[in-house]
């Protein structure tokens, strides 16, 4: 959890050198230049291996509906969720549907031919296009007002240690996947790791005074000249990690439990101290593009803390008629439902810094899938739920398309963050533009 | 008596007379310079405002004598001739011109110095290492291959092992060895390390059409993870830091088999495959090199631990006196000092487990830290440490960090930051065994000790000359030892930073980088095989009549090797090409993009080969455009160009020497003939002793240089400050002398000098004053890149 110290205390604590501040804290030459335009975010979150059709959609649309077993964790935040049925994957060509689901998901377009030999179909590889979380990444990263120190954080959970289609979904460009990060431990050395470094330099920084003086009276008068002024530069870096204490701001920095290991059932642990750094990275904005991938597709996550002793990707070829499955897997969305839920409100209780509202005012979530439902593989009725009003969808809606294009909601997305394309992936299912209803 | 000039008696008393006669109207050396020359060379030839230049060089008596007559003073040249120039100059040589009176002025002396970045690079590098096994160095070359019937490198699944000298295969729709291995599963396991040569961004790259990947030093994490094969990528491409002279692990899988699901079992056994190609080659970019496949010689079957390369930054050490040296310091250099402690510090964290044998439940955990901090703070500092510094570096640490991690760090960026680390010796007093190890390791790798000279420390071995000796003579086959008198050589021909080599493309087709790189390549191969075969004899880098070349290369200089064909020794004509001097690589460096350059080729050899200070330019030149004098030759332009007498007084040294390699145009082809004119190749060597000594042609030139004892004193004298990173002349003024005749006794042998250099350094005292200079001293320091010399 997050503490609530201000940002001077925290800089205090950890003895931030000059050299980081303006990275840290994003200070004016990044921050504040830009008040004036609102700051916009974009989450994608991703599950795997389908979902339960019954206890996930909605029956209703519009603005009146009431949210199934697997979506109710979203009942807080209701008013600001918008649920897209009937947006599907459309894209073909090689890999089998994981694959695909994957690979295509936020790219829009084809797989190469490749070797990797799916359950079937004809084997893959990359796919051949960026993906659109990074397309908006680069169109932020170009702007100065909207450039950040990471542009985007990439989290995972529980990621396989293996480089192939089905643990990728996130492309810079073809043939160009880019791993996540699913160790917090890493995560936070990423975003915190030179202010820790500091702090551990601050804390010598008197015994090699000391040393240096010391070894000063065993020198020749002729030599002591050199020595003096490397102790000089000595003192001049302790004056300026001192400064840097002082010259600090609000910023709370998330404490996270030591030794969390990263194993099937520490999954929990591991979300939660994912999001915390998400969101505070947003609220350091270090980023505005974040996402974070739950396993892989065909992931097989066994969650025992809720009484499931299968793994996931196992259950869910079950059949429609298998009971026992269907509940499980409704356990396990509503599961992944609750960390959405978390991370919605953790970004809704917190503040955006130096403006009004608060981060979720600013940021889309769009949790997603790579099936539509496990058993039958399906790329039809992805899962798209909305959460946040960082786009200025209508939110509080339950909407149902009919078979639209994926392409179209990512183009959407571009259109959000004012990046007005008018294809994004395979051309072919991009002629009729956004998705309608969305604004 | 008769009085005959022949008579030594009569000649002796001329000179007693002459200037008793002479002194009523004629006036001293040292009036004369008060009347003429110190309004603008100031006191002592220390300058003035508006002629601040010092006026020291390394220019004989009669030298300097010519050049005053001809030249001085400025404002009325020919007014101080004859016996006056004379005078004048035999009184500012001996005043302050010389490097002897220099030397007696301003005594040399050993200063503090910081380890040079080279140095701290290597020292973090092997303290980190001294925690890990040794790496195994075995003569043999090339990879270790295992092939596998599995589609994953498995035991149970081999189906044979060889060496493969390189990895560029080109399988075909066939399999490496149909007998043994199906065509269409099959993988490959290639192990061993590669020598890197130099220091610096290697990149690798791996071409296949099937899965692969590729660990470099890291044998964790892929440097290259192309398991997947992805549309028409087939070229995978990453870059790695690495320091030069070590062996890095290195493994390399292909896969040729679909990846993912396993759908073997699925196969219609009747329906046959169609053919699938199968090709595999790992190539390399070395630093200032092109691409092109690792070659049998880096590759080695021995295993490698890992090597931890520091990645930080650090700003150049100075080099202005022609050798780099630690004897200044500033923020920047304090700022990466800093960085580099915390990169170290990260890195040691991480590693605990491996570095300090202990993992991370175990009881005694703690424990095996401290230890670990002992050693690390011990083998930084090159010396035990006493209890105040136990208690101060090590015990302290622990018991104000949080936990045992955070203590490590803390020890390590200490220890890293502390002067008794970052300073080559502290302490003036006599050095004692410790210091004696250091300044062999230093001298040799640019590195800490190792063990074994840390143990001969201990029991107070290392006291004599033949103790050192025989230290050095054990260190001396190390890879470590090699990149050190290899960075020594390429800087001693000013080639180390790699220069840019651009020709003009309509006069010199062909001529292209890979071109560039493999005449890099050839010149080091040879260096290497002068300096590490039997004889080391220096003389062979000047004289030799072969030069390596390739496939390529030969191609491009009309010589008959196979086009495809690796480096290897070619026979030259003895009467064209002459070791290093017209070796192509150099040829090409010091030269025009068109035309060759005499003065360029002149300079390298007045300063690297033979030593001798040159000023600046007086004033900044343009070289002439061959265009605007169509009809001369290169040389003629050169000579009419710098004729001047302001330009003579150091082209009448560089030129000479230079047009002795005109033979070879700008990329260095032999020629014979330019702008149909038959080429002048004839020169003269203006001796320090006033002599001029004529030659004509590159081996003429190479043999009189080779046996020039300033050729034997500039290289010592170079060599020894490219060792011991402190003035020769601080180690007293016989320490040159002595080093040179030792090197002719020994046949001119480099690696025996390297040893005689660290003999006659590593017991002296810097506290004691080089004995007072002996003015009639015979031989004459070498002013090689001197910091006397501007």
């Amino acid at each position: 959890m997050a503490h609530t110290g201000n940002r001077r205390e925290f800089l205090r604590e950890l003895g931030i050198g000059m050299a980081a501040v303006p990275f840290l804290l994003n200070l004016p030459s990044l921050g504040f230049a830009n008040q004036q335009k609102r700051k916009q975010r974009l989450i994608v979150m991703f599950s795997p291996d389908g979902v339960v059709p019954k206890t996930f959609w909605p029956d209703e649309a519009g603005d009146q509906f009431s949210l199934k077993e697997s979506l109710s964790p979203l009942e807080a935040l209701k008013s600001r969720t918008l649920i897209l049925n009937g947006v599907c994957d459309k894209v073909r060509g090689d890999g089998d549907n994981h694959m695909r689901g994957m690979g295509c998901l936020l790219t829009g377009v084809e797989l190469f031919p490749g070797n990797i030999q799916g359950g079937s179909d004809t084997p893959a590889g990359w796919a051949s296009g960026r993906s659109i979380d990074q397309e908006i990444r680069n169109v932020l990263q170009a702007d100065p007002a909207t450039r950040t120190r990471f542009g985007s954080l990439e989290f995972g959970v529980m990621v396989p240690d293996r480089a192939d289609t089905w643990t990728r979904m996130v492309y810079a460009g073809p043939n160009k996947p880019i791993a996540p990060i699913d160790d917090p431990y890493q995560m936070f050395a990423k975003l915190y790791g030179r202010a820790k470094d500091q702090e551990s330099l601050k804390s010598i920084l008197d015994d090699l005074g000391d040393d240096l003086k010391k070894v000063s009276t065993q020198i020749s008068a002729q030599d002591r000249q050199l020595l003096d002024e490397h102790a000089t530069f000595v003192r001049e870096m302790e004056q300026e990690l001192k400064d840097a204490g002082t010259a600090a701001l609000d910023h709370p920095v998330p404490e996270l439990e030591p030794g969390v290991k990263e194993q099937n059932d520490n999954i929990p642990k591991i979300s939660k101290m994912q999001i915390d750094l998400m969101v505070n990275s947003f609220a350091a904005d270090f980023s505005r593009v974040a996402t974070l991938q739950y396993t892989n597709s065909v992931g097989d996550a066994r969650m025992h803390w809720l009484g499931v002793n299968e793994g996931q990707h196992e259950l869910s070829h079950r059949p429609d008629s298998d009971e026992d499955a269907q509940t499980k897997l409704t356990k396990i969305n509503k599961w992944y439902c609750e960390q959405l839920a978390y991370l919605a409100q953790k970004l809704a209780d917190t503040p955006e810094p130096g403006g009004p509202g608060s981060l979720l005012d600013n940021t889309l979530i769009v949790w997603t899938n790579e099936l539509g439902q496990g058993n039958s593989h399906t790329l039809d009725n992805i899962p798209f739920v909305l959460v946040g009003n960082g786009l200025d969808f209508k939110m509080g809606r339950s909407v149902k398309h009919k078979g639209l294009a994926h392409n179209r909601l990512l183009i959407s997305l571009a259109h959000g963050f004012g990046h007005h394309i008018d294809r994004f992936g395979n051309p072919d299912f991009c002629a009729a533009g956004p998705l309608p209803d969305l604004t | 008596m008769p009085i005959s000039t022949r008579d030594p008696f009569a000649a002796l008393m001329i000179l007693v007379l002459v200037p008793a006669l002479a002194a009523a109207d004629e006036k001293s050396g040292v009036e004369i310079y008060r009347q003429k020359c110190l309004s603008c060379h100031g006191e002592s030839g220390t300058g003035t405002e508006d002629y601040p230049r010092p006026l020291t060089g390394d220019r004989s008596v009669a030298q300097l004598s010519k050049l005053i007559a001809k030249t001085m003073p400025e404002d009325d040249p020919g007014t101080c001739v004859g016996e006056d120039a004379d005078k004048v100059a035999a009184y500012i040589h001996d005043a302050f011109y010389s490097t002897l009176a220099q030397a007696r002025i301003k005594p040399a002396r050993i200063e503090l110095s910081r380890l040079t970045v080279r140095q701290y690079r290597n020292a973090v590098t092997d303290l980190v290492g001294s925690f890990r096994p040794a790496p195994a160095i075995e003569p043999g070359r090339g990879l270790k291959a295992s092939y596998y019937k599995s589609r994953e490198p498995n035991e149970g699944q081999k189906a044979f092992e060889r060496i493969d000298p390189m990895v560029k295969f080109d399988f075909g729709e066939s399999s490496p060895d149909p007998a043994k291995l199906e065509a269409n599963r099959f993988s490959v396991l290639w192990t061993g390390s590669i020598l890197a040569p130099e220091t610096g961004e290697y990149e690798f790259c791996v071409t296949t059409e099937h899965a692969t990947k590729l660990w470099i030093n890291d044998s964790r994490t892929p440097l290259i993870d192309a398991q997947v094969k992805s549309g028409d990528d087939t070229e995978h491409r990453a870059t790695i830091a690495l320091l030069g002279g070590r062996q890095y692990h290195i493994r390399l899988d292909l896969s040729k088999a679909k990846q993912g699901v396993d759908d073997e079992k699925k196969k219609n056994p009747k329906r046959k495959p169609k053919g699938v190609k199968a090709s595999i080659s790992l190539e390399w970019k070395p630093p200032q090199q092109v691409g092109s496949p690792i070659p049998e010689r880096n590759l080695t079957p021995a295993r490698s631990p890992e090597v931890f390369v520091l990645t930080s930054p650090f700003p150049p050490d100075d080099r202005s006196v022609g050798y780099e040296r630690g004897t200044s310091v500033s923020k920047a250099w304090d700022t990466a000092t800093t960085d580099a402690a915390i990169e170290a510090a990260g890195y040691v964290a991480t590693h605990l487990r491996d570095l300090a044998g202990t993992k991370d439940d175990a009881p005694d955990r703690d424990a095996k830290l401290k230890e670990f901090c002992h050693k690390f703070a011990e083998r930084a500092f090159r010396r035990p440490l006493d209890d105040e510094q136990k208690a101060f570096f090590i015990d302290r640490q622990f018991a104000e960090a949080r936990d045992a991690e955070t203590a490590v760090k803390r020890v390590v960026i200490l220890t890293l930051k502390s002067p008794r680390f970052l300073y080559r010796e502290i302490g003036g007093s006599a050095p004692g065994p410790y210091e004696v190890a250091s300044r062999i390791s230093f001298g040799l790798w640019d590195s800490l000790p190792d063990q074994p000279l840390l143990e001969a420390a201990a029991k107070d071995e290392l006291k004599t000359r033949e103790q050192v000796a025989q230290q050095a003579e054990r260190m001396m086959n190390d890879p470590r030892t090699h990149t050190k008198l290899r960075e020594f050589f390429l800087q001693w021909l000013k080639v180390e930073r790699g220069p840019e080599i651009a020709k003009d493309p309509d006069l010199f087709p062909g001529f292209d980088p890979a071109i560039v790189s493999d005449m890099r390549t050839s010149l080091e191969i040879f260096l290497d095989e002068v300096i590490w075969g039997s004889s080391s004899d220096f003389r062979q880098l000047l004289l030799a009549d072969y030069v390596y070349l390739n496939g390529r290369l030969a191609s491009f200089f009309g010589a008959e090797v196979m086009p495809d064909a690796p480096f290897q020794r070619v026979a030259m004509d003895p009467n064209e090409r002459s070791g290093v001097l017209t070796h192509p690589y150099m040829l090409s460096s010091f030269a025009y993009t068109a035309t060759s350059s005499p003065i360029h080729r002149g300079v390298f050899l007045s300063r690297s080969v033979l030593g001798r200070g040159l000023k600046p330019p007086p004033i900044a030149v343009s070289p002439l455009a061959p265009d605007l004098h169509a009809s001369l030759t290169t040389r003629e332009r050169v000579t009419l160009q710098t004729s001047p007498a302001a330009c003579m007084t150091c082209h009448g040294m560089i030129n000479p020497l230079g047009f002795g390699l005109e033979r070879f145009d700008a990329v260095g082809r032999y020629r014979s003939q330019e702008q149909g004119k038959p080429i002048d190749a004839t020169g003269t060597l203006e001796t320090r002793d006033g002599g001029s000594e004529p030659f004509s042609g590159a081996r003429e030139l190479a043999q009189k240089l080779s046996a020039s004892e300033e050729t034997h004193t500039a290289l010592v004298a170079q060599l020894f400050h490219h060792t011991v990173k402190q003035p020769i002349r601080a180690y007293g003024e016989q320490t040159l002398p002595d080093l040179r005749k030792r090197f002719v006794d020994n046949q001119f042998h480099v690696r025996k000098l390297l040893v005689e250099i660290l003999a006659s350094s590593a017991l002296a005292d810097p506290r004691q004053v080089p004995e007072k200079t002996d003015a009639t001293a015979t031989v004459t320091p070498a002013n090689t890149n001197n910091p006397l010399s501007p």
